[in-house]
């Protein structure tokens, strides 16, 4: 019955989808307002319909309805409730339906908030929308159905007699419920975990979200209205999907840092990096977008920006459901690998066709011309600049050098984590150094004397900072360098929002903590960015930190027996054996943490077994100054090897993550106006 | 009486061409800047991701940096905790298949499938380091006949991958 509804609501949706491409471009041609007002609604219905499609999957994956191939692969009768739930993206199938309803709602949100505002796009932006969605509908109904069901065929042999299908097969009988029951096999281990919950949805929000400005810079270049009345649409659409994706990513990378037992968060693999490429794009586009919007610049530019944030999203999904490429983060192998690059390249050269076209109609000449270098939209085209150098060399190093040497030389040629790391270092360090400079500069340009009396003071404060790091310890010149060009950028946002907290002080005579609420308030979108700017300085610490003076050490101790790292002393105390309510049969090791001589933690490293494989789940005792972070490598009662991390400021990491997350809010906010 | 004047810019021309040859003297700094970085990078960092087979068979591959990839043979894994040194044997799977499951469990069934020793040095033993894994090695083959592996990655397939019918769902219910 659930497979029925569910089949049901998700053919009902792509008709919607394509019911709604095919009315609005009719209304587009014939300029006739009830056929787009039909494809609206149309549109609008793929929405509930997909919640119900969706509804009845969790339902199934919840009340244990094993003959769904889906929920017989994710899940199994020692599945926790949540986990049962979460299945719902733990594998290709269920997540490819999650998928197309946060695309849906995505979409229901766009046409809702800019029918009125932008009815003029709607005709172009609805089929776009949909044309998209359609494709992920496609593939849900005609190649990864997450409503199949087993049957056995009785009169088929017995290796062939077990069949998945969605329809019910002529002469097909059901499995018994002991068998279903006794096979379904569960739940990947590696996606037990608390980061994985929000993980994948935050990710998909990110990536989704990015076909709304997209639709929207389409609908223009069709339209010819490329007046700035699509940025206006689009503007907070894509703060909030490059919102999301930030979210992901920092979620993505606690997962490995937790999960995966090798202390890092982030190791240059090829699907990381294809998440990575549209945050990228996204972060250039919401730079370069205030340009346009400020001096009628860069219209050519930021239309290419939104094409490639969006075919960047395309070849990332395609990276990680496709299985073609080795990563512990990709799907497995499927047939969707292809479709899914058919569409990522007709979308992507049915932009280029459009934007040539308009383009050589002269409809995206800029308003204005660079007057000067040292003014603010020429330091955001370099920033551009940057983030797309940033972007060519991941991909290069990610997809383009494997596919280019396999096609010219007949061999796979690939780079390592060094040498993303020789690509990229450069470049942050560039990025911070404009960050740091960028927001001083004027619009329309300024005197290089006026821009170096303005950086003065960041400047001296970041020499004294370098300083003090230097009298405290940090005796490693790369590692000072690289905390004076994060602590510039970093003084230089907070320069400028102790600026205004005074400016409205002294005009309004507010209190400090008013003015700063204030100061929030009326100009969301500036200090927003600043505060996501010192969320990207703490988030750059942390990394210099942990990376530059990571401790790792291994140690076989016996029961009793203490070991000195660094300032601390660990003492291995106990070690059991338990089985969790799940099955899981788990070896938990128990330590105490010393430091200076005094407790000040006990940790509990162990290794889950599951029956596909073990699963180290670290032991931490975190501050803000150092995580140290043990993996309980195999033992006994009597003697047990742990793996010993010491990751100076990593913290820092995600609690930059959470601030550049909180800036990022604050400027998407809407604004609430008074009548 | 206020005075309007208006003041003719000294050789707007002048500037004008300056002020470009500035902005194509910066474009053209970055551009190669960047390109020195990505070639130079590549140049250092290449190493060719090849087979099992083609490692053992070209001596021009010893003592060269590469990423190679082949099944994990489960019964060779050995971990000496004390030193934190894992070894291992991998053995050839070929670089094109259809299904990694099937290329991964036919290499181990192949008695006369090439092998390499595996040697990786102050490492954790990772979870995923189980028979019938695909291993992805970079490193280099020593004179010691050991492959010298300085990065592991593994991918469990036979774990993972969309289950195929499984024959124990088979058995025909009584009441049908």
């Amino acid at each position: 019955m659930l497979a029925e509804l569910g089949l049901a609501a998700l053919t009902l949706a792509l008709a919607g989808a394509l019911y709604a491409i095919a009315a609005c471009l009719y209304s587009a041609r014939t300029g006739e307002r009830r056929w787009l007002q039909s494809g609206r609604n149309a549109a609008l219905l793929t929405c509930p319909a997909l919640l119900l499609a969706t509804g009845a999957l969790v339902v199934a994956l919840l009340t244990e309805q094993y003959q769904l191939s889906y929920v017989y692969q994710v899940t199994d009768p020692g599945t926790p409730p949540l986990y049962r739930f979460t299945a719902l993206w733990g594998a290709q199938r269920g997540s490819l339906l999650f998928w197309s309803l946060l695309m849906s709602c995505f979409i229901c949100g766009a046409i809702g908030l800019n029918w009125r505002g932008e009815r003029r796009l709607m005709p172009f932006c609805i089929p776009i929308m949909m044309a998209s969605l359609a494709f992920f509908l496609c593939l849900s109904l005609f190649i990864e159905n997450p409503f199949e069901r087993w049957w056995i065929l009785v009169d088929a042999p017995v290796e062939q007699q077990v069949v998945s299908s969605a329809l019910i097969p002529p002469r097909a009988v059901p499995p018994t419920e002991a068998n279903l029951r006794a096979g379904a096999e569960g739940m990947n281990p590696l996606l037990r975990h608390f980061g994985m919950v929000i993980h994948p949805p935050m990710l998909y929000l990110g990536f989704v979200g990015f076909t709304i400005p997209f639709a929207f810079a389409l609908a223009a270049l069709a339209s010819g209205d490329l007046s700035n009345s699509w940025i206006r649409a689009t503007r907070r659409w894509t703060l909030i999907a490059w919102l999301f994706l930030s979210l992901g990513l920092i979620l993505g990378g606690r997962w490995a840092y937790d999960v995966l037992g090798w202390g890092g968060y982030w190791g240059w693999d090829p699907v990381e990096n294809a998440a990575f490429l549209p945050w990228l794009v996204g972060t250039a586009f919401i730079h370069s977008v205030m340009i346009q919007e400020k001096r009628g610049m860069l219209k050519l530019w930021n239309m290419l920006l939104v094409i490639a944030a969006f075919s960047a999203v395309m070849f990332g999904t395609f990276a990680t459901r496709s299985g073609v490429i080795d990563s512990v983060h990709s799907f497995a192998r499927s047939e969707v690998g292809f479709p899914m690059l058919a569409f990522w390249a007709a979308m992507t050269l049915l932009a280029l066709a459009l934007l040539a076209w308009r383009w050589r109609g002269g409809a995206l000449r800029d308003e204005r011309q660079f007057a000067s270098l040292l003014s603010r939209e020429s330091l955001f085209v370099l920033n551009n600049v940057i983030f797309i150098a940033l972007f060519v060399a991941i991909f290069w190093g990610s997809f383009g050098l494997p596919i280019t040497s396999e096609l010219f030389l007949g061999k796979e040629i690939t780079i390592g984590a060094q040498t993303f790391e020789f690509y990229v270092v450069p470049l942050f360090v560039a990025m911070y150094i404009l960050m740091g400079v960028a927001p001083l500069a004027a619009w329309g340009g300024m005197t290089a004397a006026r821009l170096g009396g303005m950086l003065r003071i960041p400047l001296l404060l970041t020499a004294l900072g370098v300083l003090g790091l230097t009298i405290g310890g940090t005796d490693l010149l790369v590692a000072a360098l690289g905390y004076g060009v994060v602590l510039f950028a970093a003084i230089v946002g907070l320069c400028e929002i102790m600026r205004g907290v005074a400016a409205r002080r002294r005009t309004l005579g507010e209190n400090p903590l008013r003015a700063f609420v204030a100061l929030f308030g009326r100009n969301q979108r500036r200090y927003g960015g600043y505060m996501v700017h010192l969320g990207v300085t703490v988030i750059g610490i942390g990394v210099i930190g942990s990376t530059i003076f990571q401790t790792e050490v291994q140690h076989t101790l016996d029961r009793g027996e203490t070991v000195v790292i660094q300032d601390y002393a660990l003492q291995y105390e106990d070690f059991v054996r338990a089985q969790a309510v799940d099955g899981r049969l788990m070896h938990i090791a128990s330590l105490v943490v010393l430091r200076h001589g005094d407790e000040v933690a006990r940790i509990r490293p162990r290794i889950d077994e599951y029956p596909q494989l073990p699963m180290s789940i670290a032991g931490a005792h975190s501050t803000l100054e150092n995580d140290f972070y043990v993996l309980l490598i195999r033992g006994d009662r009597q003697r047990a090897t742990f793996r010993i991390y010491i990751n100076p400021l990593v913290n820092l990491v995600w609690w930059g993550g959470l601030l550049l997350i909180l800036g990022t809010a604050i400027a998407a906010y809407p604004k609430v106006t008074r009548a | 009486m206020s005075q309007v004047g208006w003041e003719k810019p000294k050789h707007p021309l002048k500037r004008k061409r300056s002020q470009r040859v500035q902005f194509i003297t910066a474009g053209v700094v970055i551009l190669v800047s960047l390109l020195y970085l990505l070639v130079s990078g590549t140049l250092q960092g290449a190493r060719y991701f090849i087979t099992v087979a083609e490692v053992l068979d070209d001596p021009a591959h010893r003592g060269r940096t590469l990423r190679v990839s082949g099944a994990v043979d489960g019964e060779s894994i050995d971990y000496d905790s004390e030193n934190a040194i894992i070894r291992f044997e991998i053995v050839h799977i070929p670089s094109q298949y259809d299904d990694l499951a099937q290329a991964l469990h036919d290499a181990l069934g192949d008695a006369n499938a090439p092998r390499m020793k595996i040697i990786v040095e102050d490492a954790a033993i990772p979870d995923l380091l189980q028979h019938e894994a695909q291993a992805i090695l970079t490193g280099a083959l020593e004179r010691d006949g050991l492959f010298h592996a300085t990065e592991l990655l593994l991918k469990c397939p036979s774990r993972f991958e969309e289950s195929s019918p499984p024959e124990a769902l088979g058995q025909i219910p009584e009441h049908n």
